[in-house]
């Protein structure tokens, strides 16, 4: 059949199928759980033969990984685009992040479930991604932050940490569409410690 | 001594059952934080508590069931120990209470790491089964946080999430660490988790100040 449109290339074809099945399967591990998802359910969703899913995924948990993995890095593209935003402070560094962060959340509620929810308990695998995905967050949020060297050293990963425990409930509650609504407070939240209680919505500027 | 024979045996038997369900509880604790949930087997737990087989399953369904039982058992230790320290500083500043309740928390987990490590870790693990109990745990420390606490202000209102985002905080940097295998001494993050606290409240200049006054 693909041979009647030339005009899509082969490799087209199948990266756009790839990213269905990777749609598919953060939708239904949103809707059902990772557990409850079966293979049946991905290909019917994603309208693919169940035989592409294996000619591309060793099977159920391989696609899901790979899933959360896209998932994260695009994720991460945006907070850093996010970070380069406005005039170069590390204010409004921080801020522009957590506004691409909390965007992401609200536009792919599935991706942001898949990745902040159910990785966690889906498998040891899929816990390693998260992990080293937070460790990532840290460590951006940590380079793109005021001077903290009279904090304590923790502090960023309390920081990050705080603001996932917020959004995971948020996206518990199924309120991922509101994230953005948060900006304000958890702007404060992340750079009191820094700046001082107060000093920070001034800074945070974009949305009053 | 020799009066109630029959009773004495009676009240003994509660008591084996209730001593049994104890030890299996805290059998699986032990074997989850040495050897992670999937090894941690119906028989090693059996062995570890000195139960048999067949008695386990006269106190459970499965290693699913001891698992939620541990569970709820770790959550509501903690409780009582964070309440514990909180009520020992009644009357007291918020100021004053923060360093109590964390360092009530933190002893406990030295006293315990495995059992930091099902209620920190293994519990947000397991999934569905048991995030509603690790959520209601945590707000309820939330709520005490929050009692008398200073309120910073975003535009004019009250920052709610501030008090939920520090339990958060602070939730994650202990998992952090327990998953780093550094679970052995929670208690030395007790200064830098004080100061996070105060910070997010006070900002980091007045936290560094009330942390260094001692």
């Amino acid at each position: 059949m693909s041979s009647t449109r030339p005009e899509l290339p082969r490799e087209f074809v199948a990266s756009h199928k790839r990213r269905r099945m990777m749609d598919a399967i953060a939708e239904l591990t949103a809707e059902n759980g990772y557990e409850a998802t079966k293979i049946a359910d991905i290909v019917r969703r994603a309208a693919v033969a169940r035989k592409t899913l294996y000619d591309n995924f060793d099977g159920k948990e391989d696609l899901f990984l790979s899933a959360i993995d896209a998932s994260v890095s695009e994720l991460r593209l945006a907070v850093e685009e996010g970070c380069r935003g406005g005039d170069g402070s590390s204010e409004a560094r921080i801020v522009g992040g957590l506004e691409a962060l909390l965007e992401f959340v609200a536009e792919r509620p599935a991706a942001a479930r898949m990745c902040m929810v159910e990785a966690i308990s889906a498998t040891p695998s899929s816990a390693r991604l998260y992990d080293a995905a937070m460790r990532d967050f840290v460590d951006l949020f940590r380079e793109s932050a005021p001077d903290g060297a009279d904090l304590p050293e923790t502090i960023e990963e309390s920081l990050v940490g705080g603001v996932a425990w917020i959004l995971q409930s948020q996206i518990r509650r199924g309120d991922a569409e509101q994230a953005p609504d948060l900006l304000p407070e958890l702007s404060q939240f992340v750079l009191s410690p820094y700046l001082g209680v107060g000093r920070v919505v001034d800074g945070g500027g974009s949305r009053d | 001594m020799e009066r109630l024979p029959r009773g004495r045996h009676g009240l003994s038997a509660e008591f084996v059952a209730r001593n049994q369900r104890e030890r299996l509880i805290s059998g699986l604790t032990e074997a989850l934080y040495e050897v992670g949930y999937h090894e941690t087997t119906v028989s090693l737990i059996g062995r570890r508590a000195a139960v048999s087989k067949s008695d386990f399953y006269k106190h459970f369904e499965s290693k699913d069931d001891c698992f939620v039982a541990a569970y709820e058992t770790a959550i509501e230790r903690i409780r009582e120990r964070v309440l514990a320290a909180c009520e020992g500083a009644e009357g007291k500043s918020w100021a004053e209470r923060v360093p109590e309740a964390v360092g009530g928390l933190l002893d406990l987990f030295d006293e315990e790491p495995a059992l930091a490590s099902i209620a920190l870790v293994e519990g947000l693990r397991a999934g569905r089964g048991v995030y509603d109990r690790y959520q209601a745990a945590l707000e309820s420390f939330v709520a005490l946080l929050g009692q008398g606490s200073p309120r910073p202000a975003v535009g004019g209102e009250m920052a709610e999430a501030t008090d939920e985002a520090v339990i958060g905080g602070i939730t994650s940097l202990l998992s952090r660490r327990i998953l780093a295998g550094e679970g052995e001494r929670l208690s030395d993050l007790f200064t830098e988790i004080v100061e996070f606290t105060f910070s997010a409240y006070l900002g980091g200049e007045e936290a560094r100040r009330i942390v260094s006054a001692g």
